[in-house]
């Protein structure tokens, strides 16, 4: 016992973002309540000034994006639609040209004019121009190719490559699959033995890795769990454990970690949230309970935790490249057969006490630690406290965010209760579609767009 | 890009920053022509490695570079020399690149590429590995190379074990060094390499190790995750084994065409009533397996050819593996008296879902009696209801005890051969065991708590068909309180966990189970000796459990728990009679596993909360609205499309349209207003009584 006496680096790491962490939540605390709804407002108007700016024009230190254009497109196009705002016509027909010029000459989209395809910034592409919506913008995919270029990627063993050459994951499968649902070119040519592939991804511990063998990461468990709902395999995962691994994500500062002893992050906000928005479609009879090894779902002051966290500096998200995406599931349509005799008063639950139309992780800490601790008052959202503001966190800040607030809800057409909304009600963003994580207005546009043709 | 430290750029770096992105334009510019035109000049080729140093991310400049190494290396004058300097060449880029991005998933990937060709040394891409795993411990792309690596060059699994054991001791709460340490172990168990031969030695091992981390700092995850990772092992053996049967071996079945049959001459535990000229046998495995079939499951009896059994898997989804398998066995027509044998596992066939051969092949038989329908009492079995009031249960006596002892013996099966092979699990489990009470002797640890009712269930588990008792359930039990007092926000997971405690102490011993075996007798019955129901109400289960010992029950009393959901009670294939009264159903769809039950005649769903929450989330597993199939799938009978009440209450369809009800009680829920009743009444047209009321 003698060599592990001292405090670990990833526990002093854990502790210092910790202390800033609750710093944070003492102050916010101490304030009198105006201040309070303050400091808990979206700050709407700087969120949406700080991305048209990126939309317009990048400063040069974004030259190593160069080969992740389309992600920018969509980082931030889904954030103005969170946030229900618009771009102008002008700088979208820009974005659908640049975008038509990524589009290579076979299908798929790269990461820039002159690239060649690649699956993620194809996904990103496909997802910016449903977010954009109308025809112009949907009919400026080239389904037949992209389809042939899914084609091409797809490997003999079951999963998708990258790019031409590249790389096999887990990544790579949600894309492809993602895509091809989305646009309705999804058939058993591209889903055969996907399943098996992603099956040999899950890890003991429950969450899904990014290749065979490796550890289980928030961003592949989304990715995983999304690819094989869209199609049709997700009883063969071990939804249980993969359900346990999830809830112990969520650390004492209300945020997400991406692995087991890491640091929070604001971006498995979604990553790890969006699991909660699609296993609650999923919990069949069983009722999935978080199994409480660790941490839990900590709000602050709660339990002596057991997050400790990342030995060095990076955390890493599935940057640039990969996000993800929704299924053909028609969400809302799906509640029109639902039986009528259900629909009884809503305040009828809340007399019945905790009658478990709560969500598996705790979305109004979630919601505190995006709002006080992610945001920047001035335009943005970043990974934690003294980290800059950019625009994949704010994309992914923002559909986390987007999820909590409806975490009580099956049903999105439907707007939540002010309780489930942490601060304001007007900080209630659009709601998403979690298996593409586009907003879902413009995914039932694309879809019925997509449907016809 | 995400994860690196960002700042505020000073203005002359602002400047740099400038002349640095025209330096990438001009570079990106020239390199597409290049690439474009196919040229792979030594300017050319030096461009990328440029444009990379750059931008590791730009994976069109990675493959131009594959494309031109292999130019280079189909020249006609290429030579061993000449091969390796353009290999090393792509090396030195990839680490440059790594150097500006060490997240870079191209970078990582072309180096695999490269090494693949061979003429690389191992020495060096270790060097490597601990520079990047120095400056990030957790950094997956270095994990994943070093894997990729420790297998392409032969590195032994012992000397990368050793590494993780370094990492560890420099930082233990490095999960990803954890991690690894269970995939090397995995590989080497299964190699069967020198020194783990078996498990046996190396556990305990590796659980001193863990403690280590885990009294350092009980309160650092890591530990516990791998601690869990290693009970698993423990516990779990390779081979799936069949936990029990119906019927069990040495049964003699009774299958009474009569429901009013005069029981005295059977045993109420092995009487069947069957009026759809079959009966099941149930096979219940302690995992799940796949490929039960009629050629890895032989039946032999007098009057049926085993060729025509099909076995079915019983699980809520439609995976074709399950731990609970069915296969309906044709009753012959005229009174007989037969032995069936059923043999598992002697031909290969049957395997888990972890890919494990069953390898204990066993064999189980039986004796069916068939009794034929007495005509006379044929009327008045149909008109008869059952109420399952307290006044119609009688305690079921001593009198035909022998009989439930015999069956229930004969409900595990039992595997001597595992009894040995297994000390060593059982030794390891005890002194995990006491090395948790002292943790906890020392300080309130709730993990601790939990590992701890963890280890004690897996202990009584692995010793119980040999003890024949639960010894630690009160222990365990208290645990569960415990934990639910100590952590309300995982209030609902102790309860299951108690709930399934209870269940197994229930059913471990005769004694305990007799306790709740009642005899029903209402007052209009003719029947002398009535059917024997398991009444395991007023116990608060949140969940139900324990379903390999309950395979006999034909009639079960879950009335007035705290259920929210039955899953698993398919495999109670013989259950003729179910009361849910009085628990937390807040779904149709709940009712799933019903529909799996065919003998079900007699439900009782009153005072639930089925309707209660105006959305059903477990709605999304039926049919899988969520999957791209949808649409293909058509559920849409003729009956739904024709009657608008149907399609506004689909659930309801896909639900009842399987049960086969005489008798069905579902008042005092939410949902079940007259307009409900008469679509149900439309979708079960033999339903014979609703709530109390005969129909017409």
């Amino acid at each position: 016992m003698e060599s592990f006496r001292s405090l670990t680096v990833t526990q002093r790491d854990q502790i210092l973002v910790e202390q800033q962490v609750f710093d944070i939540f003492k102050t916010f605390y101490n304030l009198p309540p105006s201040s309070q709804s303050f400091m808990l407002e979206l700050q709407r108007e700087n969120h949406v000034e700080y991305l048209t700016k990126g939309l317009t024009g990048l400063g040069p230190s974004f030259c190593v994006l160069d080969a992740n254009r389309p992600w920018i497109c969509y980082w931030i196009l889904h954030s103005i639609a969170l946030l229900d705002e618009f771009v102008d016509p002008e700088l979208e027909n820009n974005t659908i040209d640049f975008l038509s010029r990524c589009q290579g000459p076979n299908g798929g989209y790269a990461g820039g004019p002159g690239q060649m395809p690649h699956l993620a910034t194809t996904y990103a592409a496909v997802n910016s121009l449903v977010t954009l919506g109308g025809d112009k913008a949907l009919s400026s995919i080239n389904r037949e190719k992209l389809y042939m270029f899914l084609r091409q990627m797809k490997d003999a063993s079951g999963g998708f490559r990258m790019h031409d050459g590249g790389e096999i994951d887990v990544r790579a499968c949600y894309t492809a699959i993602s895509v091809a649902s989305l646009l309705n070119i999804l058939d058993d040519e591209l889903v055969q033995n996907v399943g098996n592939y992603i099956l040999s991804c899950q890890t003991y511990e429950g969450g899904i890795s990014g290749e065979p063998g490796s550890e289980a990461h928030g961003g592949y468990t989304f990715c995983g769990l999304a690819t094989m709902i869209l199609i049709n395999e997700v009883d063969r995962l071990d939804l249980s454990s993969l359900t346990d691994w999830v809830v112990f994500r969520q650390g004492v500062e209300g945020g997400f970690q991406g692995r087991t002893n890491k640091l929070v992050d604001g971006c498995y906000s979604f990553w790890q949230g969006g699991i909660f928005a699609l296993l609650k479609r999923l919990n069949s009879t069983k009722e999935v309970k978080p199994i409480p090894l660790g941490d839990g779902e900590g709000s602050g002051e709660e339990s002596p935790q057991t997050t400790t966290s990342s030995d060095a500096a990076g955390e890493e998200g599935l940057n640039g490249d990969l996000s993800l995406g929704g299924s053909h599931s028609e969400i809302g349509d799906q509640h029109n057969t639902s039986s009528q005799d259900n629909v009884i008063d809503i305040d009828h639950n809340h007399s019945k006490g905790h009658a478990n139309v709560e969500p598996l992780f705790n979305s109004l800490a979630l919601q505190q630690y995006i709002l006080l601790c992610s945001q920047e008052l001035n335009g943005g959202l970043r990974d934690k406290p003294g980290k800059s503001r950019d625009h994949y966190h704010t994309c992914y800040c923002l559909s986390g965010l987007s999820v909590c607030q409806r975490s009580w809800l099956e049903d999105e057409d439907s707007p939540p209760l002010p309780r489930a909304v942490l601060g304001p009600y007007s900080n209630l963003l659009e709601p998403i579609h979690p298996l593409y994580n586009v907003v879902l207005d413009r995914y039932r546009e694309a879809y019925e767009f997509f449907t016809k043709s | 890009m995400h994860g690196r430290p960002r700042k505020a750029p000073k203005p002359e770096e602002e400047a740099a920053s400038v002349a640095k992105a025209q330096k990438l334009r001009a570079l990106q510019t020239q390199f597409f022509s290049f690439h474009h035109n196919k040229i792979y000049t030594k300017e050319a080729v030096e461009l990328s490695a440029k444009l990379l140093e750059i931008n590791p991310e730009s994976y069109t400049a990675w493959n131009y570079r594959k494309l031109a190494v292999e130019h280079y290396l189909s020249q006609p004058d290429c030579n061993p020399d000449w091969i390796k300097s353009v290999l090393d060449d792509e090396l030195r880029v990839v680490e440059n690149a790594l150097r500006q991005n060490f997240k870079s998933y191209g970078a990582w990937h072309h180096r695999k590429w490269v090494i693949s060709k061979g003429h690389s040394s191992i020495d060096n891409e270790l060097r490597l590995l601990d520079k990047f795993q120095k400056a990030d411990s957790r950094n997956f792309h270095a994990w994943n190379y070093r894997r990729f690596v420790a297998e392409s060059m032969k590195k032994s699994e012992q000397d990368e074990l050793k590494y993780t054991e370094d990492m560890i001791y420099k930082n233990f709460s490095n999960y990803s060094a954890w991690h690894n340490r269970s995939v090397l172990l995995s590989a080497l168990f299964e190699k069967k390499a020198e020194g783990f031969l078996s498990k046996e030695k190396v556990l305990p091992e590796e659980y001193e190790f863990i403690h280590q981390a885990i009294f350092t700092d009980p309160d650092d995850q890591s530990g516990w995750f791998y601690h869990l990772w290693l009970l698993d092992q423990t516990v779990t053996t390779d081979s799936p084994l069949l936990a029990s049967s119906w019927p069990g071996h040495g049964y003699d079945v009774f299958l009474v065409e009569d429901r009013c049959y005069n029981g005295s001459a059977f045993s109420p535990f092995t009487a069947l009533h069957s009026d759809s000229g079959s009966f099941p046998i149930v096979l219940y495995f302690n995992q799940p397996v796949g490929g039960v079939s009629s050629s890895t499951v032989t039946v032999e009896c007098g009057f049926n050819k085993n060729e025509d059994l099909l076995w079915k898997p019983l699980s809520a989804s439609n995976s074709q593996t399950a731990r609970v398998w069915v296969a309906h066995l044709k009753i012959p027509s005229s009174d007989l008296l037969s032995t069936v044998e059923v043999s598992a596992g002697h031909s290969k066939g049957i395997i888990s879902t972890r890919g494990f051969e069953y390898s204990h092949p066993s064999m189980f038989s039986f004796k069916v009696h068939v009794q034929p329908m007495e005509r006379d009492f044929s009327q008045v079995s149909v008109a008869e209801s059952i109420s399952l009031r307290e006044e119609n249960f009688k305690i079921y006596g001593s009198q035909s005890e022998e009989s439930i002892i015999n069956s229930f013996n004969q409900l595990s099966i039992k595997n001597g051969h595992e009894s040995t092979a297994s000390n060593w699990r059982s030794e390891a489990l005890a002194k995990e065991i006491e090395c948790f009470r002292e943790l906890l002797s020392l300080m309130d640890c709730k993990i601790g708590k939990l590992t701890l009712a963890r280890l004690l269930m897996a202990y009584d588990v692995m010793s119980y068909p040999f003890a024949n008792k639960l010894v630690h359930s009160e222990e365990v039990l208290e645990l569960c309180s415990d934990l639910m007092k100590l952590d309300p926000t995982h209030y609902q997971y102790y309860k299951d966990e108690h709930s399934m405690v209870l269940l197994q102490k229930v059913t471990s011993s005769k004694e305990s189970l007799l306790q709740h075996c009642f005899q029903y007798k209402d007052s209009v019955s003719s029947a002398i000796c009535g059917p024997i129901c398991l009444r395991l109400n007023n116990l608060s289960l949140s969940r139900m459990g324990a379903f390999e010992k309950l395979l006999w029950v034909q009639m079960l009393d879950l009335s007035h728990n705290e259920l929210q959901s039955i899953e698993g009670l398919e495999a109670m294939q013989l259950l003729s009679c179910l009361s849910l009264r009085n628990n937390k159903l807040r779904s149709l769809t709940a009712l799933e596993p019903l529909r799996k039950l065919k003998l079900l005649r007699v439900l009782d769903i009153s005072y639930n909360q089925i309707g209660d929450h105006s959305i059903d989330t477990t709605r999304y597993l039926c049919s899988s609205p969520l999957s791209h199939s949808v649409g293909s799938e058509s559920n849409k009978d003729e009956t739904v499309t024709s009657d608008v009440a149907l399609i506004d209450n689909w659930e309801a369809f896909y639900i009842f349209k399987d049960f086969n009800l005489n008798q069905l009680e579902i008042v005092g829920n939410t949902i079940a207003d007259e307009k409900f009743k008469s679509v149900l009444v439309k979708i079960m047209p033999k339903l014979k009584q609703l709530d109390g009321k005969l129909l017409g």
